[in-house]
């Protein structure tokens, strides 16, 4: 432990005695603080970590505390009435209750992102303070006959009233509060370990990938449907800790206190304290705590008093906390134009590294691929991929149509294993297409895609990884905003089992894996040449690099096909030849078959086995690389009558 | 007509041109050549106002560009086909290269232009309903070009326009930039492929960690070792 940490668990254990020593009197405050620090820190899973946006948070607020308030005291008149449940058993049941609708509300959003699904769960926040003031009287009548008459049971408007306390033996939580002080401390320290636990898991990766691109997350082997649901679960559960423990507090719980200002508020606190940070939320919920119930009322003394020392009467009768919103907005307004990332929030572009004066003679390329350096674990994964299956891909007759637009029209083309196969032709031939059927982001209109003798059709990206294909992208998609290693880790997702209790508790079996996991990204990295950048941002490396990350990330879900989309563009002729050096080392240590869009000829025509040419769609030749060369209609269509003194040109002067 | 002095630009605290001067005289196509992070790209941007140096001047035909606005660069004649197309996705093409035009005021002008681009890539004109967010890669590059020239620019800032096109289509993005130069466009290009950059430019400057090391004719960089080892290819 460090200091700072031994000086931050003394004075939180110390503090309410200090409080009841100088006669204070904040500890109910403070434990009320914390609470809603819990359910700012629950909303953060799913806003901060896994970039969804939630309007509609304080709707498990009530589902917990309702959780609590009906089955610890059951109302007059509902059918629980007369048999209450301990308060120890009532929070998890809360927890549970609120993660599985967690579940249901996460649903039906699962389609959509942005700003329909904040609609959807700016809705289920609606919906949920409606309904429990309209189940305090439930009456059906079906043709003058009443099954249910006047049944009761949200206690309506009313709300629930007197909630239970918890019972542990000696413990005065009726009359003092410094074990609630407590008894919360430890359900908050319990959560942010949990959840920095999971911040730093394989599941925390997959949400942040899912944040920053969702396309690239699903063609990297994260599910995202199950990811989704997992966030918005565990976002919710720990809102069912802190609703039941408010609710056994306070004693009351109505309707009002879960409306859509205290969503606003929590997200404020997310936001204002910097997303995706716990540090960052724990210190926003503090400001604008404090803020609330401390700044606007001194400050109004103060202003009163000043009112009446200068003799001005609107000062001395001013009233700032009926301001609260204003100066609230105000303050969200300047911190989001001053600090968009949040007060606490990461740095995206990365510290002054004031020159020195440093001028390299040579541009200042990152340092080359090592191409001697496959990794160890690569190759044994490759070796045993040998198993009798040969990894081809093999489609036939593949046709999609967007629209009136035919884009692949009964598209042939073969990718044997250890091949590596050419895909060119005009720009708007199909060519991308072709990569997105395969890997499952386009639905083929007919036609079979399999691979290592099984069909692929149907299959979500996610599934295709799995199965071992893998692709980059033309306009390079990393996860701009994580971390080298953590993009190539992404990666290794679907090849790790660790699960939520495993990203919690870390059994050995998990730190092991993750250990591995972290060797063998660092062994991916230092063979394409980024050793050294583990922490650097994805989205503050060069251009060139930023290609060869995306590589990385690829080859560490350990395909046995590889989809390359142009993987040169924009690369100047050195960069050129180290990626041409790595793509035909991949074939050769580990038999890995590649299909490669590309525009540059010397690349193409330089380490292709053969070549297929789409045009309009359709395939219109298929060859070696010098059969396609000559061939006259890729020529007119594509390569065009420059090509060939083109290509005399660039080979004279060697 | 255009003219950088010791422009200095920054990325937050990251210096990305130190010190770096050129000039572009009428009619001429200019090439600034350099490997990836070199500072090409942010010495357009800086010549935009999308990037505002910290010291030294831009001027435009003897005008102050460095503390004016991006649109009304813009509409001193200057346009941009930047590095990563930038289209507007979820308009049509036609709403795309109209918003090119969007500081002129001439409607004649206006449709000749826009035949002139669609003769100019004629498949923009068999997918000029369509949204450009569903184009693909090298059609995206096709309507960034064209947008810009829509504008009908004095000086024209092409980033990267052989990124992602065919072998055919660079060649003829080759022979469409020599083209609009005749017609007198001035050109400052921003190409990987320096070799095709060099053939069309009359000169050159070679970019290095944010300062100019060289600069020359094209022909006279075409032969320097520099420019050979490190741009074009050659071992």
């Amino acid at each position: 432990m460090t200091p700072a940490r031994i000086v931050l668990v003394v004075a939180l254990l110390a503090y309410p005695f200090v409080d009841r020593a100088l006669g204070l009197q904040t500890v109910h405050a403070v434990s009320d603080g914390m609470i809603y620090m819990l359910l700012a820190l629950g909303l953060n899973i799913v806003v901060g970590y896994a970039g969804l946006l939630d309007l509609g948070y304080a709707a498990f607020f009530a589902i917990g505390a309702y959780a609590m308030g009906l089955l610890n005291s059951p109302v007059l008149g509902s059918p629980l009435y007369g048999h209450a449940w301990s308060f120890w058993l009532c929070i998890w049941v809360a927890a549970a209750v609120s993660a599985l609708l967690g579940l249901v509300i996460g649903a039906p959003t699962l389609r959509v992102r942005g700003d329909y699904l904040a609609i959807i769960t700016l809705g289920f926040g609606e919906i949920i303070p409606v309904a429990i003031r309209n189940l305090g009287d439930v009456t059906i009548e079906i043709g003058g006959w009443r099954p249910i008459e006047r049944l009761n049971l949200t206690g309506g408007e009313n709300g629930v009233n007197p909630v239970g306390r918890p019972y542990l033996p000696g413990v005065p939580f009726e009359t003092d509060p410094i074990p609630w002080y407590f008894l919360i401390l430890v359900i908050g320290a319990l959560s942010v370990w949990a959840m920095s636990r999971l911040h730093d898991s394989r599941l925390g990766r997959a949400w942040m990938a899912i944040r920053e691109d969702e396309t690239a997350a699903d063609c990297t082997g994260v599910n995202p449907v199950s990811t989704k649901l997992l966030a918005f679960a565990l976002g919710a559960s720990f809102s069912g800790f802190a609703g039941s423990v408010y609710a056994a507090k306070l004693q009351a719980i109505t309707p009002g206190a879960f409306e859509f200002q205290v969503s606003i508020m929590l997200l404020c606190m997310v936001v204002l304290g910097g997303a995706g940070s716990i540090r960052g939320v724990i210190l926003g919920a503090m400001l604008i705590t404090i803020f609330d119930r401390v700044v606007l009322s001194q400050t109004t003394f103060l202003v009163r008093w000043i009112g009446r020392a200068t003799g001005v009467s609107a000062l001395a009768s001013i009233d700032l906390t009926l301001w609260r919103w204003f100066f609230f907005g105000l303050g969200l307004v300047l911190v989001m134009l001053l600090r968009p990332q949040g007060l606490a929030g990461r740095r995206v572009r990365p510290m002054a590294t004031e020159d020195a004066s440093d001028e390299p003679a040579v541009p200042e390329l990152s340092a080359p691929p090592r191409l001697e350096a496959v990794p160890e674990w690569l190759k044994a994964r490759a070796a045993a991929g040998v198993d009798g299956s040969d990894a081809a891909l093999d489609v036939q007759g593949l046709t999609k149509s967007f629209g009136g637009v035919v884009a692949l029209n009964a598209v042939d083309l073969v990718v044997p294993r250890g091949a590596i196969i050419g895909l060119i032709g005009p720009n708007g031939a199909g060519k991308t297409t072709f990569f997105n059927v395969v890997t499952g982001l386009v639905r083929p209109d007919a036609g079979r895609i399999t691979f290592a003798g099984r069909s692929l059709v149907g299959l979500r990206p996610n599934a295709v990884v799995a199965r071992g294909i893998a692709r980059t992208f033309q306009s390079i998609r990393l996860f701009p905003l994580m971390s080298v290693l953590d993009n190539v880790l992404v990666g290794e997702h679907c090849r790790l089992a660790s699960t939520v209790a495993g990203a919690v508790l870390r059994p050995p079996a998990v730190m092991a894996e993750e250990r591995r996991a972290r060797e063998r990204a660092r062994a991916l990295l230092a063979f394409v040449g980024l050793d050294g950048k583990d922490d650097d941002l994805a989205r503050n490396l060069p251009y060139g690099d930023q290609r060869r990350l995306e590589i990385a990330r690829a080859l560490a879900t350990e395909p046995r096909l590889l989809l390359l989309d142009e993987p040169t563009a924009g690369m100047n002729p050195r960069e050129t030849d180290t990626l041409t050096d790595l793509i035909g080392l991949l074939r050769r240590e580990l038999s890995l078959s590649i299909l490669l869009i590309e525009h540059d000829m010397e690349v193409v025509m330089g380490i292709s086995d053969r070549v297929t040419v789409l045009d309009y769609g359709t395939r219109i030749a298929e060859g070696t690389p010098a059969e396609i060369q000559r061939h006259p209609r890729v020529i007119e269509a594509y390569l065009g009558t420059g090509y060939e003194a083109e290509a005399a040109g660039r080979s004279a002067p060697r | 007509m255009l003219e950088l002095a010791d422009v200095h630009s920054y990325y937050g605290n990251i210096r990305a041109l130190r010190g770096l001067s050129l000039s572009v005289e009428r009619g001429e196509i200019v090439t600034l050549i350099g490997a990836n992070g070199a500072g090409k790209t942010t010495t357009l941007r800086t010549i935009l106002g999308l990037v505002r140096p910290r010291r030294g001047h831009v001027s435009f035909n003897g005008q102050r560009l460095d503390a004016l606005a991006t649109d009304r660069i813009v509409r001193l004649g200057i346009a941009q086909s930047p590095e990563g197309r930038h289209i507007f996705p979820r308009m049509s093409v036609l709403e795309n290269l109209e918003l090119g035009a969007f500081a002129r005021p001439d409607r004649d002008g206006i449709a000749h232009d826009l035949e002139r681009v669609f003769s100019l890539f004629p498949r923009l004109r068999e997918r000029i309903a369509q949204k450009g967010g569903t184009l693909s890669g090298g059609e995206q590059q096709m309507l960034a070009i064209s947008r810009a020239l829509m504008a009908r620019p004095g000086l024209l800032l092409l980033d990267e326009p052989s990124m992602g096109l065919s072998p055919i289509l660079v060649e003829t993005i080759f022979r469409i930039i020599e083209d609009i130069n005749r017609q007198g466009t001035t050109i400052l290009l921003v190409e990987q492929n320096a070799r095709m950059a060099l053939r069309v430019a009359h000169r050159g400057y070679v970019i290095q960690t944010g300062r100019v090391v060289l600069h020359d004719t094209a022909a006279a960089l075409m032969r320097s070792d520099l420019v050979r080892k490190t741009y074009l290819g050659e071992k």
